[in-house]
Protein backbone atom coordinates (compact mmCIF):
# COMPACT_ATOMS: atom_id res chain seq x y z
CA UNK A 1 0.00 0.00 0.00
CA UNK A 2 1.13 3.41 -0.89
CA UNK A 3 0.10 4.71 2.72
CA UNK A 4 2.20 2.39 4.36
CA UNK A 5 5.42 3.53 2.53
CA UNK A 6 5.15 7.03 2.92
CA UNK A 7 4.03 6.96 6.61
CA UNK A 8 7.76 4.10 7.00
CA UNK A 9 9.59 7.21 5.63
CA UNK A 10 8.61 9.33 7.93
CA UNK A 11 9.17 7.65 10.36
CA UNK A 12 12.97 6.83 9.18
CA UNK A 13 13.48 10.72 8.71
CA UNK A 14 14.46 11.55 11.80
CA UNK A 15 17.36 9.10 11.90
CA UNK A 16 20.46 10.78 13.44
CA UNK A 17 18.44 14.37 12.14
CA UNK A 18 18.66 15.48 15.76
CA UNK A 19 21.47 15.23 18.82
CA UNK A 20 22.02 16.07 22.49
CA UNK A 21 24.51 19.15 22.98
CA UNK A 22 24.72 19.57 26.54
CA UNK A 23 24.41 17.67 29.83
CA UNK A 24 23.58 19.14 33.28
CA UNK A 25 22.86 17.70 36.77
CA UNK A 26 22.87 18.42 40.31
CA UNK A 27 24.14 16.67 43.41
CA UNK A 28 22.05 13.79 44.03
CA UNK A 29 21.33 13.48 47.83
CA UNK A 30 18.66 12.41 50.23
CA UNK A 31 17.32 15.77 51.25
CA UNK A 32 18.14 18.80 49.11
CA UNK A 33 16.60 21.54 51.28
CA UNK A 34 15.97 23.09 47.89
CA UNK A 35 12.60 23.94 45.72
CA UNK A 36 12.45 21.60 42.86
CA UNK A 37 12.67 24.40 40.68
CA UNK A 38 15.92 25.92 42.17
CA UNK A 39 16.92 21.83 41.54
CA UNK A 40 16.15 22.58 37.73
CA UNK A 41 17.53 25.91 37.07
CA UNK A 42 20.80 24.58 38.28
CA UNK A 43 20.79 21.38 35.86
CA UNK A 44 19.41 23.32 33.11
CA UNK A 45 21.94 26.28 33.27
CA UNK A 46 24.50 23.51 33.32
CA UNK A 47 23.37 21.67 30.35
CA UNK A 48 22.75 25.01 28.21
CA UNK A 49 26.71 25.95 29.66
CA UNK A 50 28.06 22.55 28.54
CA UNK A 51 26.90 22.63 25.15
CA UNK A 52 28.13 26.43 24.59
CA UNK A 53 24.96 27.43 24.23
CA UNK A 54 22.78 30.98 26.03
CA UNK A 55 19.30 30.77 27.84
CA UNK A 56 18.82 32.93 24.16
CA UNK A 57 18.92 29.84 22.79
CA UNK A 58 16.69 27.83 24.40
CA UNK A 59 13.29 28.53 22.72
CA UNK A 60 11.57 25.09 23.66
CA UNK A 61 11.31 22.99 26.96
CA UNK A 62 9.86 19.64 27.70
CA UNK A 63 9.25 17.88 30.64
CA UNK A 64 7.42 14.55 32.68
CA UNK A 65 3.73 15.58 33.15
CA UNK A 66 4.67 14.45 37.10
CA UNK A 67 7.51 17.44 37.59
CA UNK A 68 6.48 20.00 39.95
CA UNK A 69 8.28 22.38 38.00
CA UNK A 70 6.21 23.98 34.75
CA UNK A 71 7.91 24.82 31.79
CA UNK A 72 7.09 28.29 32.10
CA UNK A 73 7.97 28.48 35.54
CA UNK A 74 12.24 27.30 34.48
CA UNK A 75 11.58 29.49 31.65
CA UNK A 76 11.46 32.65 33.85
CA UNK A 77 13.71 31.06 36.42
CA UNK A 78 16.71 30.41 34.35
CA UNK A 79 15.97 34.03 32.26
CA UNK A 80 14.92 32.45 29.02
CA UNK A 81 12.54 35.10 26.93
CA UNK A 82 12.25 33.22 23.54
CA UNK A 83 10.14 29.93 24.77
CA UNK A 84 7.93 29.17 21.93
CA UNK A 85 7.55 25.30 22.35
CA UNK A 86 6.70 23.33 25.13
CA UNK A 87 4.80 19.84 26.05
CA UNK A 88 4.74 17.51 28.78
CA UNK A 89 4.55 13.84 28.45
CA UNK A 90 4.18 10.71 30.66
CA UNK A 91 3.68 8.67 32.49
CA UNK A 92 6.24 9.32 34.89
CA UNK A 93 9.20 7.22 34.22
CA UNK A 94 8.17 6.71 30.70
CA UNK A 95 8.79 10.16 30.38
CA UNK A 96 12.47 10.97 29.29
CA UNK A 97 12.65 9.16 26.41
CA UNK A 98 9.65 10.17 25.14
CA UNK A 99 10.86 13.61 25.51
CA UNK A 100 13.53 12.58 22.75
CA UNK A 101 10.76 12.49 20.25
CA UNK A 102 8.92 15.29 21.11
CA UNK A 103 12.38 17.12 21.32
CA UNK A 104 13.30 16.14 17.99
CA UNK A 105 9.84 16.26 16.63
CA UNK A 106 10.01 20.21 17.82
CA UNK A 107 13.65 20.60 15.65
CA UNK A 108 12.59 19.02 12.60
CA UNK A 109 10.00 20.75 11.86
CA UNK A 110 10.96 24.07 13.07
CA UNK A 111 8.44 24.41 15.96
CA UNK A 112 11.82 25.03 18.15
CA UNK A 113 16.03 25.48 17.80
CA UNK A 114 17.16 24.02 20.82
CA UNK A 115 14.85 22.16 23.17
CA UNK A 116 15.67 21.81 26.86
CA UNK A 117 14.03 18.02 28.37
CA UNK A 118 14.34 18.01 32.24
CA UNK A 119 13.50 16.32 35.02
CA UNK A 120 13.65 17.85 39.00
CA UNK A 121 12.24 15.86 42.08
CA UNK A 122 12.70 16.20 45.56
CA UNK A 123 11.75 11.89 45.54
CA UNK A 124 13.46 11.45 49.09
CA UNK A 125 12.71 14.53 50.87
CA UNK A 126 9.05 15.41 49.71
CA UNK A 127 7.40 13.59 47.44
CA UNK A 128 8.29 9.89 47.96
CA UNK A 129 7.14 8.00 45.18
CA UNK A 130 6.76 4.71 47.26
CA UNK A 131 3.38 5.62 47.98
CA UNK A 132 4.87 6.68 51.78
CA UNK A 133 3.11 10.15 52.04
CA UNK A 134 1.05 10.79 54.82
CA UNK A 135 -2.65 9.76 55.61
CA UNK A 136 -5.72 11.63 56.12
CA UNK A 137 -8.07 9.86 58.47
CA UNK A 138 -10.25 8.70 56.12
CA UNK A 139 -9.59 8.80 52.61
CA UNK A 140 -12.09 8.10 48.98
CA UNK A 141 -9.77 6.91 45.97
CA UNK A 142 -9.73 5.72 43.12
CA UNK A 143 -12.46 6.96 39.88
CA UNK A 144 -12.11 8.53 37.17
CA UNK A 145 -10.38 6.48 34.89
CA UNK A 146 -7.74 5.46 37.75
CA UNK A 147 -9.04 2.38 38.25
CA UNK A 148 -7.49 2.23 41.80
CA UNK A 149 -10.43 1.64 43.61
CA UNK A 150 -9.68 -2.39 42.51
CA UNK A 151 -6.16 -1.96 44.04
CA UNK A 152 -5.66 0.80 46.92
CA UNK A 153 -8.39 -0.44 49.01
CA UNK A 154 -6.90 -3.93 49.07
CA UNK A 155 -3.53 -2.82 50.49
CA UNK A 156 -1.78 -2.69 46.88
CA UNK A 157 -0.37 0.45 47.12
CA UNK A 158 3.04 0.67 45.86
CA UNK A 159 4.96 -0.24 42.48
CA UNK A 160 7.33 -2.23 44.86
CA UNK A 161 4.31 -4.24 45.19
CA UNK A 162 2.98 -4.47 42.14
CA UNK A 163 6.85 -5.47 40.69
CA UNK A 164 6.71 -8.34 43.31
CA UNK A 165 3.43 -9.62 41.94
CA UNK A 166 5.11 -9.95 38.49
CA UNK A 167 8.39 -11.43 39.95
CA UNK A 168 6.62 -14.02 41.83
CA UNK A 169 4.94 -15.10 38.10
CA UNK A 170 8.36 -14.71 36.47
CA UNK A 171 9.89 -17.23 39.63
CA UNK A 172 6.40 -19.03 38.95
CA UNK A 173 6.99 -19.85 34.94
CA UNK A 174 10.59 -19.41 34.80
CA UNK A 175 12.24 -20.50 37.68
CA UNK A 176 13.93 -17.05 38.14
CA UNK A 177 15.83 -16.63 41.46
CA UNK A 178 16.77 -14.18 44.01
CA UNK A 179 20.52 -14.57 43.10
CA UNK A 180 19.94 -13.79 39.54
CA UNK A 181 17.85 -10.51 40.79
CA UNK A 182 21.00 -9.37 42.90
CA UNK A 183 23.13 -9.79 39.72
CA UNK A 184 21.58 -6.81 39.09
CA UNK A 185 21.33 -5.36 41.87
CA UNK A 186 25.51 -5.61 42.08
CA UNK A 187 26.35 -5.00 38.46
CA UNK A 188 24.21 -1.49 38.78
CA UNK A 189 26.79 -1.05 42.82
CA UNK A 190 29.60 -1.83 41.07
CA UNK A 191 29.05 0.55 38.32
CA UNK A 192 28.54 3.32 41.01
CA UNK A 193 31.43 2.72 43.03
CA UNK A 194 33.58 3.37 40.55
CA UNK A 195 31.20 6.17 39.89
CA UNK A 196 32.14 9.35 42.60
CA UNK A 197 28.85 11.27 42.61
CA UNK A 198 27.18 8.26 42.55
CA UNK A 199 25.07 7.89 45.58
CA UNK A 200 26.28 4.25 46.49
CA UNK A 201 29.66 5.52 45.58
CA UNK A 202 31.83 3.68 48.05
CA UNK A 203 29.34 1.02 49.61
CA UNK A 204 30.35 -2.07 47.50
CA UNK A 205 27.55 -4.80 48.20
CA UNK A 206 28.33 -8.29 47.98
CA UNK A 207 25.16 -11.30 46.81
CA UNK A 208 25.31 -11.94 50.84
CA UNK A 209 25.28 -8.34 51.47
CA UNK A 210 22.09 -8.52 49.09
CA UNK A 211 20.30 -11.41 50.06
CA UNK A 212 20.43 -10.27 53.92
CA UNK A 213 18.66 -6.87 53.03
CA UNK A 214 14.93 -6.94 54.77
CA UNK A 215 12.16 -7.96 52.72
CA UNK A 216 9.93 -5.33 51.47
CA UNK A 217 7.22 -7.52 49.64
CA UNK A 218 8.02 -11.01 49.30
CA UNK A 219 10.08 -11.60 46.67
CA UNK A 220 11.44 -8.51 46.61
CA UNK A 221 14.27 -7.21 49.06
CA UNK A 222 15.18 -3.95 50.06
CA UNK A 223 18.28 -4.11 47.39
CA UNK A 224 16.11 -5.09 45.08
CA UNK A 225 14.37 -1.54 45.20
CA UNK A 226 16.00 1.79 43.50
CA UNK A 227 17.22 4.91 45.60
CA UNK A 228 14.44 7.41 46.94
CA UNK A 229 16.67 10.73 45.64
CA UNK A 230 16.67 14.45 45.57
CA UNK A 231 17.85 15.95 42.86
CA UNK A 232 17.62 16.96 38.37
CA UNK A 233 19.01 16.53 35.10
CA UNK A 234 18.74 18.20 32.27
CA UNK A 235 20.11 17.64 28.23
CA UNK A 236 19.54 20.22 25.38
CA UNK A 237 18.62 19.18 22.50
CA UNK A 238 19.17 20.54 18.52
CA UNK A 239 19.75 19.57 15.13
CA UNK A 240 22.81 17.54 14.29
CA UNK A 241 23.74 20.19 11.77
CA UNK A 242 23.73 22.91 14.64
CA UNK A 243 25.42 20.40 16.91
CA UNK A 244 28.76 20.11 15.09
CA UNK A 245 29.37 24.01 15.60
CA UNK A 246 28.82 23.95 19.56
CA UNK A 247 31.00 23.27 22.41
CA UNK A 248 30.96 19.20 23.23
CA UNK A 249 30.94 16.35 20.72
CA UNK A 250 27.10 16.06 19.51
CA UNK A 251 25.39 12.31 20.44
CA UNK A 252 22.92 12.09 18.08
CA UNK A 253 19.36 10.50 18.69
CA UNK A 254 19.45 7.94 16.22
CA UNK A 255 15.43 6.41 16.89
CA UNK A 256 12.78 6.92 19.78
CA UNK A 257 9.71 4.56 19.83
CA UNK A 258 7.43 3.94 22.70
CA UNK A 259 4.67 1.30 23.04
CA UNK A 260 1.78 -0.48 24.63
CA UNK A 261 1.52 -4.24 25.58
CA UNK A 262 -0.38 -6.52 23.41
CA UNK A 263 -2.74 -7.01 26.51
CA UNK A 264 -3.04 -3.66 27.24
CA UNK A 265 -5.37 -2.36 30.05
CA UNK A 266 -6.54 0.87 30.81
CA UNK A 267 -5.27 2.71 34.22
CA UNK A 268 -1.81 2.83 35.22
CA UNK A 269 0.63 0.18 36.42
CA UNK A 270 -1.91 -1.99 38.69
CA UNK A 271 -4.02 -3.16 35.64
CA UNK A 272 -0.71 -5.48 35.23
CA UNK A 273 -2.47 -7.89 37.35
CA UNK A 274 -5.13 -8.71 34.87
CA UNK A 275 -2.95 -9.18 32.20
CA UNK A 276 -2.70 -12.56 30.05
CA UNK A 277 0.52 -12.57 30.17
CA UNK A 278 2.17 -10.38 33.69
CA UNK A 279 5.50 -10.16 32.89
CA UNK A 280 5.15 -9.27 29.58
CA UNK A 281 5.87 -5.37 29.13
CA UNK A 282 5.18 -2.83 26.13
CA UNK A 283 8.71 -2.68 25.96
CA UNK A 284 8.32 -5.58 23.17
CA UNK A 285 6.18 -3.48 21.22
CA UNK A 286 8.69 -0.36 22.20
CA UNK A 287 11.21 -2.27 21.20
CA UNK A 288 10.24 -4.19 17.71
CA UNK A 289 9.52 -0.78 16.48
CA UNK A 290 12.72 1.27 18.13
CA UNK A 291 14.87 -1.14 16.58
CA UNK A 292 13.13 -0.95 12.48
CA UNK A 293 13.59 2.80 12.91
CA UNK A 294 16.63 2.43 14.20
CA UNK A 295 18.51 0.00 12.01
CA UNK A 296 20.22 -1.62 14.39
CA UNK A 297 19.13 -4.04 16.87
CA UNK A 298 20.10 -5.22 20.45
CA UNK A 299 22.88 -7.00 19.50
CA UNK A 300 24.71 -4.05 18.18
CA UNK A 301 24.46 -1.91 21.71
CA UNK A 302 27.72 -1.60 23.14
CA UNK A 303 25.90 -0.91 26.24
CA UNK A 304 22.34 0.31 27.68
CA UNK A 305 20.74 1.92 30.35
CA UNK A 306 17.41 0.21 31.33
CA UNK A 307 15.21 1.97 33.76
CA UNK A 308 16.14 -0.03 36.87
CA UNK A 309 13.00 1.10 39.57
CA UNK A 310 13.60 -2.62 40.54
CA UNK A 311 15.97 -5.37 39.73
CA UNK A 312 12.88 -7.38 38.53
CA UNK A 313 12.11 -4.41 36.28
CA UNK A 314 15.39 -5.31 34.34
CA UNK A 315 14.96 -8.54 33.55
CA UNK A 316 11.73 -7.95 32.23
CA UNK A 317 13.04 -5.52 29.88
CA UNK A 318 15.82 -6.99 28.87
CA UNK A 319 13.46 -9.99 27.67
CA UNK A 320 10.97 -7.31 26.29
CA UNK A 321 13.87 -5.28 23.98
CA UNK A 322 15.33 -8.97 22.87
CA UNK A 323 18.21 -8.78 24.49
CA UNK A 324 17.71 -12.42 25.52
CA UNK A 325 14.80 -14.69 25.29
CA UNK A 326 11.75 -14.68 26.99
CA UNK A 327 12.05 -16.13 30.81
CA UNK A 328 15.92 -16.20 30.20
CA UNK A 329 16.37 -12.59 32.07
CA UNK A 330 17.69 -14.13 34.97
CA UNK A 331 20.37 -16.81 33.57
CA UNK A 332 21.31 -14.01 31.85
CA UNK A 333 22.00 -11.61 34.32
CA UNK A 334 23.46 -13.53 36.66
CA UNK A 335 26.10 -14.43 33.53
CA UNK A 336 28.14 -11.04 34.01
CA UNK A 337 26.30 -10.11 31.05
CA UNK A 338 25.34 -6.56 32.57
CA UNK A 339 28.58 -5.91 34.56
CA UNK A 340 31.59 -3.69 32.66
CA UNK A 341 33.27 -6.12 30.30
CA UNK A 342 30.11 -8.45 29.76
CA UNK A 343 28.03 -8.21 27.18
CA UNK A 344 25.47 -6.11 27.62
CA UNK A 345 27.32 -3.37 30.43
CA UNK A 346 23.91 -1.35 32.17
CA UNK A 347 24.02 1.34 33.69
CA UNK A 348 26.83 2.70 33.92
CA UNK A 349 26.50 5.04 36.34
CA UNK A 350 25.01 2.96 38.76
CA UNK A 351 21.32 3.56 37.48
CA UNK A 352 18.46 4.53 39.70
CA UNK A 353 19.89 1.24 41.80
CA UNK A 354 22.95 3.15 42.87
CA UNK A 355 23.33 6.66 41.31
CA UNK A 356 20.38 8.12 41.63
CA UNK A 357 17.16 8.15 41.43
CA UNK A 358 15.88 11.18 38.55
CA UNK A 359 13.59 9.40 37.03
CA UNK A 360 14.89 8.29 33.94
CA UNK A 361 16.23 11.38 33.53
CA UNK A 362 20.17 10.33 34.34
CA UNK A 363 19.90 7.64 32.16
CA UNK A 364 19.77 9.94 29.66
CA UNK A 365 22.50 12.19 30.62
CA UNK A 366 24.51 9.01 31.63
CA UNK A 367 24.27 7.25 27.96
CA UNK A 368 25.20 10.84 26.37
CA UNK A 369 28.59 11.05 29.03
CA UNK A 370 29.49 6.99 27.30
CA UNK A 371 28.75 8.44 24.12
CA UNK A 372 31.20 11.52 24.49
CA UNK A 373 34.08 9.66 26.25
CA UNK A 374 33.64 11.21 28.97
CA UNK A 375 32.08 8.41 31.60
CA UNK A 376 33.78 7.71 35.47
CA UNK A 377 33.51 4.20 34.20
CA UNK A 378 33.86 4.50 30.93
CA UNK A 379 32.64 1.71 28.26
CA UNK A 380 35.76 1.62 25.63
CA UNK A 381 35.02 2.45 21.56
CA UNK A 382 31.32 3.12 22.93
CA UNK A 383 29.24 3.91 19.89
CA UNK A 384 25.43 3.11 20.72
CA UNK A 385 23.83 3.07 23.85
CA UNK A 386 19.67 2.28 23.95
CA UNK A 387 17.91 3.42 26.98
CA UNK A 388 14.59 2.48 28.57
CA UNK A 389 11.77 4.56 30.23
CA UNK A 390 9.64 2.84 32.82
CA UNK A 391 8.01 -0.20 31.91
CA UNK A 392 4.45 0.20 32.99
CA UNK A 393 1.85 0.80 31.93
CA UNK A 394 3.85 1.08 28.36
CA UNK A 395 7.50 0.99 27.24
CA UNK A 396 9.77 3.95 25.87
CA UNK A 397 12.73 3.74 24.66
CA UNK A 398 15.53 5.65 22.59
CA UNK A 399 18.90 4.77 20.46
CA UNK A 400 21.94 7.41 20.57
CA UNK A 401 24.71 7.15 18.66
CA UNK A 402 28.11 8.91 19.13
CA UNK A 403 28.34 11.67 15.98
CA UNK A 404 31.23 9.81 13.37
CA UNK B 1 -8.89 -6.52 59.54
CA UNK B 2 -8.62 -3.46 61.53
CA UNK B 3 -9.37 0.03 60.53
CA UNK B 4 -11.05 1.05 57.20
CA UNK B 5 -9.66 3.98 56.22
CA UNK B 6 -8.80 3.88 52.33
CA UNK B 7 -12.09 3.41 50.80
CA UNK B 8 -12.98 2.69 46.90
CA UNK B 9 -15.10 5.85 44.90
CA UNK B 10 -18.26 3.49 43.73
CA UNK B 11 -19.65 6.42 41.93
CA UNK B 12 -17.26 6.39 39.59
CA UNK B 13 -19.15 5.49 35.65
CA UNK B 14 -17.45 2.41 34.71
CA UNK B 15 -16.80 0.52 37.59
CA UNK B 16 -20.00 1.84 40.53
CA UNK B 17 -21.96 -1.48 38.82
CA UNK B 18 -19.34 -3.70 41.03
CA UNK B 19 -19.21 -1.97 44.10
CA UNK B 20 -23.03 -2.02 43.92
CA UNK B 21 -23.30 -5.43 43.08
CA UNK B 22 -20.78 -6.70 46.13
CA UNK B 23 -23.10 -4.52 48.74
CA UNK B 24 -25.51 -7.44 47.35
CA UNK B 25 -22.99 -9.74 48.25
CA UNK B 26 -22.53 -10.57 44.27
CA UNK B 27 -19.76 -10.81 42.47
CA UNK B 28 -19.53 -9.30 38.68
CA UNK B 29 -17.37 -8.59 36.07
CA UNK B 30 -17.90 -6.39 32.60
CA UNK B 31 -18.57 -8.52 29.70
CA UNK B 32 -19.21 -7.66 25.87
CA UNK B 33 -22.59 -9.33 24.74
CA UNK B 34 -21.41 -9.70 21.12
CA UNK B 35 -17.92 -11.45 21.49
CA UNK B 36 -18.30 -12.52 25.03
CA UNK B 37 -14.90 -10.45 25.98
CA UNK B 38 -14.33 -10.10 29.61
CA UNK B 39 -13.78 -6.19 29.82
CA UNK B 40 -11.01 -5.63 33.33
CA UNK B 41 -10.65 -3.00 34.48
CA UNK B 42 -14.29 -2.23 33.23
CA UNK B 43 -15.10 0.06 30.25
CA UNK B 44 -18.21 0.36 28.52
CA UNK B 45 -16.70 -0.34 24.79
CA UNK B 46 -15.36 -3.40 23.89
CA UNK B 47 -11.87 -3.20 21.90
CA UNK B 48 -11.75 -6.88 20.75
CA UNK B 49 -14.82 -7.14 18.40
CA UNK B 50 -15.44 -2.88 18.64
CA UNK B 51 -19.09 -3.13 20.21
CA UNK B 52 -20.54 -0.75 22.93
CA UNK B 53 -23.04 -4.09 24.19
CA UNK B 54 -21.40 -4.61 27.98
CA UNK B 55 -23.08 -4.97 30.60
CA UNK B 56 -22.16 -6.48 34.10
CA UNK B 57 -21.96 -10.47 34.58
CA UNK B 58 -22.24 -12.85 37.63
CA UNK B 59 -19.03 -14.72 38.65
CA UNK B 60 -19.74 -18.16 40.71
CA UNK B 61 -17.16 -16.66 43.19
CA UNK B 62 -14.26 -19.28 42.83
CA UNK B 63 -11.03 -18.96 41.06
CA UNK B 64 -7.50 -19.70 41.27
CA UNK B 65 -4.31 -18.08 43.01
CA UNK B 66 -2.32 -16.34 40.16
CA UNK B 67 0.23 -14.46 42.11
CA UNK B 68 0.75 -12.85 45.47
CA UNK B 69 3.27 -10.94 47.73
CA UNK B 70 3.38 -10.66 51.53
CA UNK B 71 3.79 -7.29 51.97
CA UNK B 72 6.16 -6.93 55.28
CA UNK B 73 7.02 -3.00 54.46
CA UNK B 74 4.05 -1.13 55.90
CA UNK B 75 3.21 2.23 53.76
CA UNK B 76 -0.12 3.13 55.29
CA UNK B 77 -1.14 3.22 59.26
CA UNK B 78 -4.37 1.14 58.60
CA UNK B 79 -2.72 -1.59 56.72
CA UNK B 80 -0.18 -3.23 59.52
CA UNK B 81 2.18 -5.27 58.18
CA UNK B 82 2.80 -8.62 57.81
CA UNK B 83 -0.29 -9.21 55.17
CA UNK B 84 -0.51 -11.46 51.99
CA UNK B 85 -1.75 -9.55 48.73
CA UNK B 86 -3.55 -12.37 46.05
CA UNK B 87 -4.64 -11.94 42.55
CA UNK B 88 -6.93 -14.20 41.85
CA UNK B 89 -7.88 -15.55 38.49
CA UNK B 90 -11.98 -16.03 37.79
CA UNK B 91 -13.05 -19.75 37.03
CA UNK B 92 -15.41 -18.11 34.38
CA UNK B 93 -12.45 -16.17 32.38
CA UNK B 94 -9.10 -15.83 32.38
CA UNK B 95 -9.69 -12.21 31.05
CA UNK B 96 -10.23 -10.84 34.85
CA UNK B 97 -7.88 -11.06 37.89
CA UNK B 98 -8.95 -9.60 40.99
CA UNK B 99 -7.22 -8.67 44.01
CA UNK B 100 -7.97 -9.97 47.47
CA UNK B 101 -5.67 -9.85 51.15
CA UNK B 102 -4.96 -12.63 53.37
CA UNK B 103 -3.79 -11.57 57.04
CA UNK B 104 -0.51 -12.36 57.79
CA UNK B 105 2.06 -15.06 55.52
CA UNK B 106 -0.39 -17.86 55.08
CA UNK B 107 1.31 -21.39 53.48
CA UNK B 108 -0.01 -20.45 49.90
CA UNK B 109 0.61 -22.26 45.90
CA UNK B 110 -0.10 -21.37 42.57
CA UNK B 111 -3.12 -22.28 41.23
CA UNK B 112 -4.85 -23.30 44.44
CA UNK B 113 -8.89 -22.77 44.50
CA UNK B 114 -9.91 -19.73 46.02
CA UNK B 115 -13.31 -18.59 46.80
CA UNK B 116 -14.61 -15.21 47.30
CA UNK B 117 -16.33 -13.52 50.47
CA UNK B 118 -17.49 -10.10 51.19
CA UNK B 119 -15.85 -7.49 53.42
CA UNK B 120 -18.19 -4.41 54.55
CA UNK B 121 -15.80 -1.40 55.04
CA UNK B 122 -17.55 0.03 58.55
CA UNK B 123 -21.07 0.32 59.32
CA UNK B 124 -23.17 1.83 56.05
CA UNK B 125 -19.67 1.50 53.97
CA UNK B 126 -18.67 0.56 50.60
CA UNK B 127 -18.20 -3.57 50.07
CA UNK B 128 -14.95 -4.94 48.87
CA UNK B 129 -15.31 -8.37 47.47
CA UNK B 130 -12.47 -10.50 49.32
CA UNK B 131 -10.73 -13.91 48.44
CA UNK B 132 -9.82 -16.99 50.38
CA UNK B 133 -8.40 -20.39 50.22
CA UNK B 134 -11.11 -22.92 49.78
CA UNK B 135 -11.13 -25.00 52.54
CA UNK B 136 -9.74 -28.05 52.02
ZN1 LIG C 1 -16.80 -7.60 22.00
Amino acid sequence: MTATVIDDELAFAGRDKAAVVGIGQTAFSRDSGRSVLSLATEASLKAIADAGLTVDDIDGIVRCEQDNVRPYSLAAAIGAKNLHYWADTGPGGVAPCMMMGLAMGAVMTGQAKAVLAFRSLNGRSEMRLGGTGRHDAIEVVGGFGSYDEFYLPYGLQSAGQTFALMARRHMLEYGTTAEQLGAVAMACREHANQTPHAQMNGRPMSMDDYLASRMISTPLRMFDFCLESDGACAVVITSAERAKDLAKPPVLIRAVAGGAPQDHRPGMMFPVVSREDMTELGGRQAGAELWRRAGVGPEEMDLAQIYDCFTISVILQLEAYGFCGKGEGGPFAASGALRKGGQLPINTGGGHMSEGYVHGMNHIVQAVRQLRGEADMQIPDAELCMCTGGPLPIGSSVVFRKAA
Amino acid sequence: MGAHSLLPFTQDRDTAGFFEAAAEGRLVFKACLDCGHALHPPTDHCPRCGGWNTAWKDAKGTGRLHTWTTVMHQIHPDFPAPYTLVVVELDETPEVRLMGRLQGEPELREGMPMEVWFEPLGEGGPVLPQWKPVEA
